[in-house]
Parts: structure tokens; C-alpha cells; sequence
């Protein structure tokens, strides 16, 4: 009994593996399909990289690709181009959005009229998306933020927060694993304050500064946001603090190589975004063709194999960018 | 009385270039017409801006500005929505609420304006920093969202399923503003304020009563549009009337009320806004990117201001220059002259 089942179990998990095998080989490109990918904004490094591994990849996939964005991070400009797609028939809508709750009814629509829709990077209501794919796991970036800070001033470093807005998604799911892995880790660290740079670099810059000039004793200074990092790391350069003061966020490589070179960020948590442009397209393609399933695994050529947990895929570890690997990173 | 002509040649022209613009769309766009239900949808989508562009008319009729409206909006909507979310307010109650703090915020203005002196254009500046601040600290980090679809009837709904709510609560609003400001005193003496202010106050006219009524007015309309806004994407947040000034101000001069004030009509306007309107939609389904319609933007509104100052007797006065220059080859109105 016991081998038969042995067998059995055997013969199911080859069959499981024989039919992932078949759903990564058989990507079905056929048919040529319209993929508008839309970001936060458009002129931003970071989802520049992302178009860039998407063009790369929609040659591949037969998909007749779009990058078109707000001029400003707005969520009403979004849901304005949104529309715009739905009514020219898209098969799919790639986004990430400048707020969970206000492109929800517009992606709803979107979806009725049987567009595929895949949020990447900062995720919609579940509602209104058929997958999410998150950049890394937020308790990887929590540690990875942390740990960071550890290696620069040591496990008692009194801790400062320069966010984007108080209500950026992904900002605060990052801070919430911040906090938690802070507490349980480092009991002796702490976080003093936390401001806002509005995602602006000049207003970024203008809070970093506030922060060094209001709490004397801050040696680190957490930035999970792009133009907040670059701004900490300005402030710390402008009043002479180098060496005394770190920071570290998610920036991309091009924006902090200079300071990473200089020694205000030791070590800057991110993710390939070239790549995770790719895998949002394949995304796009397996969802148009309804090919992928909430929970269901599948295998990007370059890229590696993905797991989908409930309609969330997510792309990789943190990419943790040093004076050493940097250079090795061009977006 | 010949601005009065030009102001109604202005308006025809509006007319034909909404019509011809309209018509191209439904011909050339792919996806634009959509049925007439679908394609009357579309106004859903920049009325919001309407309803600012008709209050702000009122003040910018008076000679002022109001650069706060998008935060009165945002600042109203959230309020409209911790009434509900919170307090457990009836959704309606807390809209009129919300409409009537809008109102009183554009009666602040009007107070620091009149009673203060300060520019209007530096007393909206100031209050727009702190409504919006204000709206910010209310809002906390995830402002709420989902009011039902009984409230989502404002924004989204269609009266005998084609005409959208929105739109005939505009043309209702457009109506009535047309009618205050041509049928009343009150608006009398508001395009009196504008065209010239010490003449108005000669003539008896409480130029700072007026001015207050006009900020109050424009304080309500950037509320409710605050209100329609949160009902379209069943969502409030702090910064969500950001993006009305500048296309509402557009609005108002591309219909062909002066900058400087005590020219033009409500008719223009609601022609502007459904121009614009239409323009920015028909773009962004044609495959425009928000790049190219931006700019359209602020080109529009450059060229109209340009061409209404070149006509008009305060600016280049070109049209003068030309009625002169026809004239000159008139010779019995040389002759005439002693």
C-alpha cells in the first residue's frame, strides 16, 4: 500500500511538474496584443528602468507596447489615461499607482470590459487587479533597511524616518517591517522622528535638513523613497556630516551613485528594475491569454521561476547596492 | 456696447470650434464615440473642473483670483468624509456640511482680503497652503474610501440611463450662474467691481460685501466639486484638488472672461470647459501621451489670453486699431469732423 502510494504521489508531482513545464514553454504568442504599462509618472529613473526591461521583453512576447504616464504623480491623472486605454480596447493595463484607493473604480471598469489588469511596484485594491507583483517581500526590505543602518553606526544608532507622504503605500508597508524587525532585532535602536519630502528632491532635501539641525544625536537617517533618500543624503553632504551621519532607502543606482561613492550610503536596498520591467510584461501576456491562475507557478527565461500566491507574485530579494557592486548597475 | 458683440462673436466661436471638435473625434477616434451614453460618460471625467471653472468666473468677473479652490475641494471632501466614516453622519448631511465649509473658506478669503487688504492673489496663495495642510493632518496616513454606491450616483450615475448626473447638475448650475450673473443685481454690480472698482464704489455699490459673496461663491463650487470628485473615485485624498486650478482658471479665460475682470459671460465659460474637456479626453483615446495634452493646455490658455488682450480696449486694443484703420479710408467720417 504504502509504495503504491509512494507511486502515486510520485506520478502526481511528475505530472504537476510535467504541466509547469508545458505552461513556461508554451507562452502562447500568436497572437499580437496591445500592453500599456503606466507608472506613478513618467520621467522618473527608476520607471524608466522598468520600461527598458518591458520593451526588451514585448519584442519577445508579440506585444505592441505603450509607456504613458501623468506628467506628475497624480492618481486622477491615472485614472484619466486609464480611461483613455479602456476605451482603445488595450488587452492589458500594467500600473503602478500613485494611490491604492482612487484607480480602483477605473481598473474595475477596465476589467469588465475584459482588459487584463497587473499592478507592479505599489499595488491597487485587490479588487481591481487580476495580479500584483511586489518588488521584494516588505519584511526583506525592513531587515535589509535596518541591517544597513546597523553595519554603518552600530546596533544603538538613534534612527530618523524621511518617508514620501503619510499615506504612500508601499512607503508605509516598508516602515511598518522596518519597525517590527527594529523592535525584535535591535531593541536599543530607535526612531526619533519621522518627516515627509512630498517625493520631491528640493523638499526632500529641506526635511533632511530640519532632521539634522532638530536631533543632533541622529547617525542614520532611514529614506524608503527615491527622491528622499538623494535628499537625506544631500543634507548629510551639505552640513559637513560625512562619516557621521548614514542613510540608506531605495533609490536607484544612478541617483546615489556619487554618494554611495562618497560614503553617506554604505549600503542601498532596491531590486533589479530592468528585470522586474520584464516580468511584469510576461505577467501581462499570461494574464491576457488567461493562462495563469491566482495560485500557480510559472518560468520567465532569464528570469527564474515564479510562485503566485494569491494573485501575488513577487519578483526577488532586495538588491543591496555598495560602493563595491554599484557600478555594475546602470538605471 | 461693442465688447458686448465681440463677447458674443467670442461665444460663437467657442460654439463652432466645440462642435467641429466634438464631430472630429466621433469621426477620426477610434473608440471616442462609444454610443451616446458612452460618449456623453466621457463629461464625467472633467466636470469636476466645471464646476470650479463656474464659481472662480465669479471672482475672477470681480477683478480677483482665487488660487485656493483646489484645496477648499480636497479640505471639503475630506471632511465630507470623516463625517461619514467616523461620526457615522448620513452621507447627504455631511455632503451639505462639507458645501457649506467650503463656502465658509471662501468667506475666510474674502474677510482677509477685504478687511486685511491683502492681494487676492497672495490671500488665496496663503489660505491654499493651509487649507491643504489642514486637509493633510485630517486625512492621516490612509484616508478613508468606499461610501456605497448610493453616493457613487453623484459621480457616476446616469438620469433614464445616458444622461450622467454630472452633467445635468452642471447644466442646472451653468443656468443658474448665468442667470445671477446677468438677470440680478448682485451680478450687475459683480461685473461693475471688475470693470471698474472706484466707478462701483461711487455708485454706491459695498464693493467689499460683494467681493466676500463672490469668495463664498467660489468656496462653494470648488466643495461640491471636491464632493463629485470623491464620489467619482469613491475615495478621498488630501491633495485631490490639486489639479483643479489651473485647468478651472484655463476654463475661465479661454471663455473669454478677462483677467482683469468685468468682461465675458457664463455661456463662454461652459463652452471652455466643455472644449477643454473634450479636447483632453478625445487626445488621451486618440493615443495622445498626458505630455502632449499638458501643453495643449498651456498653450490654449496663453493664445486665448493673448487674443482677448490684443481685441480688448485695455490691453493692445487691436480691434480698435483696426475699426480705426477701416474707418481712415472712410472719407465722409473725415469730412464730417469740424
Amino acid at each position: 500500500m504504502k509504495s503504491l502510494k509512494k507511486a502515486l504521489l510520485i506520478a502526481a508531482s511528475l505530472g504537476a511538474m510535467a504541466g509547469a513545464a508545458h505552461a513556461q514553454t508554451t507562452i502562447d504568442t500568436s497572437k499580437a496584443i496591445r500592453v500599456a504599462m503606466v507608472p506613478k509618472l513618467i520621467g522618473l529613473s527608476v520607471f524608466k528602468a522598468n520600461e527598458q526591461g518591458a520593451m526588451a521583453a514585448s519584442k519577445r512576447l508579440n506585444i505592441n507596447f505603450l509607456y504613458t504616464g501623468p506628467v506628475t504623480a497624480s492618481a486622477q491623472g491615472q485614472v484619466d489615461i486609464i480611461n483613455s486605454l479602456t476605451a482603445r480596447r488595450f488587452n492589458a493595463i500594467t500600473v503602478t499607482s500613485n494611490n491604492p484607493t482612487e484607480l480602483a473604480p477605473s481598473l474595475e471598469r477596465a476589467m469588465a470590459k475584459g482588459i487584463a489588469v497587473v499592478s507592479y511596484d505599489s499595488d491597487v485594491a485587490p479588487d481591481a487587479r487580476d495580479f500584483f507583483i511586489q518588488d521584494t517581500a516588505y519584511p526583506a526590505m525592513g531587515k535589509a533597511l535596518v541591517d544597513s543602518v546597523e553595519a554603518s553606526t552600530g546596533p544603538n544608532a538613534q534612527v530618523a524616518i524621511l518617508s514620501s507622504t503619510p499615506d504612500a503605500t508601499i512607503q508605509n508597508a516598508w516602515l511598518e517591517a522596518v519597525k517590527t524587525y527594529m523592535a525584535a532585532t535591535y531593541p536599543n535602536m530607535k526612531v526619533v522622528t519621522t518627516q515627509y519630502g512630498q517625493s520631491s528632491p528640493s523638499q526632500s532635501l529641506s526635511a533632511g535638513l530640519n532632521i539634522l539641525h532638530a536631533y543632533p544625536l541622529v547617525t542614520a537617517i532611514i529614506a524608503p523613497d527615491g527622491a528622499a533618500e538623494v535628499g537625506a543624503a544631500a543634507a548629510i553632504e551639505k552640513l559637513g556630516l560625512t562619516g557621521k551621519v548614514f542613510t540608506d532607502g531605495t533609490s536607484d543606482p544612478n541617483s546615489i551613485r556619487q554618494y554611495v561613492k562618497d560614503g553617506v550610503i554604505k549600503a542601498s536596498p532596491l531590486w533589479d528594475e530592468v528585470g522586474e520591467g520584464k516580468l511584469v510584461m510576461y505577467v501581462a501576456r499570461l494574464a491576457a491569454n488567461h493562462a495563469l491562475k491566482p495560485n500557480d507557478t510559472f518560468t520567465v527565461p532569464g528570469l527564474g521561476t515564479y510562485k503566485v500566491n494569491d494573485k501575488v507574485i513577487i519578483f526577488s530579494e532586495p538588491l543591496i547596492f555598495t560602493a563595491a557592486n554599484i557600478d555594475k548597475y546602470q538605471f | 456696447m461693442k465688447s458686448l458683440m465681440f463677447g458674443g462673436a467670442w461665444d460663437r466661436a467657442l460654439a463652432i470650434i466645440l462642435i467641429v471638435l466634438f464631430a472630429g473625434f466621433c469621426v477620426f477616434t477610434p473608440g471616442f464615440y462609444n454610443g451616446l451614453q458612452g460618449t456623453l460618460a466621457i463629461t464625467e471625467e472633467f466636470l469636476p473642473f466645471g464646476f470650479v471653472a463656474l464659481g472662480l468666473s465669479v471672482v475672477i468677473l470681480t477683478g480677483g483670483i482665487d488660487l485656493s479652490v483646489g484645496s477648499i475641494s480636497g479640505l471639503s471632501a475630506v471632511i465630507m468624509a470623516i463625517l461619514v466614516k467616523s461620526y457615522g453622519v448620513d452621507i447627504f448631511l455631511a455632503v451639505l456640511v462639507a458645501v457649506a465649509v467650503g463656502g465658509a473658506l471662501g468667506w475666510v478669503n474674502g474677510l482677509i482680503i477685504t478687511r486685511l487688504r491683502v492681494e487676492p492673489l497672495i490671500a488665496t496663495l496663503a489660505t491654499n497652503f493651509i487649507y491643504s495642510s489642514v486637509a493633510v493632518a485630517l486625512a492621516g496616513a490612509s484616508p478613508p474610501y468606499g461610501f456605497g454606491a448610493q453616493f457613487g450616483v453623484l459621480g457616476t450615475g446616469a438620469v433614464a440611463g445616458w444622461i450622467p448626473v454630472q452633467l445635468l447638475i452642471f447644466v442646472v448650475m451653468a443656468i443658474g450662474f448665468s442667470v445671477l450673473m446677468t438677470r440680478t443685481g448682485f451680478g450687475r454690480r459683480i461685473v461693475m467691481i471688475g470693470y471698474n472698482r472706484d466707478a462701483a464704489h461711487y455708485a454706491g455699490v459695498s464693493v467689499a460685501a460683494v467681493e466676500r459673496r463672490a469668495y463664498a461663491i467660489s468656496g462653494l463650487t470648488a466643495a461640491f466639486a471636491g464632493i463629485i470628485l470623491a464620489s467619482y473615485y469613491d475615495a478621498v485624498r488630501p491633495d485631490m484638488g490639486d489639479i483643479l486650478l489651473l485647468t478651472s482658471i484655463t476654463m475661465v479665460v479661454l471663455g473669454g472672461i478677462s483677467i482683469f475682470g468685468g468682461e465675458g459671460g457664463i455661456l463662454g465659460v461652459t463652452l471652455a470647459v466643455l472644449i477643454l474637456g473634450v479636447l483632453r479626453q478625445g487626445m488621451l483615446i486618440a493615443g495622445f501621451s498626458d505630455m502632449v495634452t499638458t501643453m495643449l493646455t498651456g498653450a490654449i490658455l496663453l493664445s486665448s489670453i493673448a487674443i482677448k488682450n490684443l481685441f480688448s480696449s485695455r490691453g493692445f486694443d487691436l480691434g480698435s486699431a483696426l475699426r480705426r484703420f477701416t474707418t481712415l479710408r472712410r472719407p465722409a467720417d473725415t469730412i464730417a469732423k469740424p
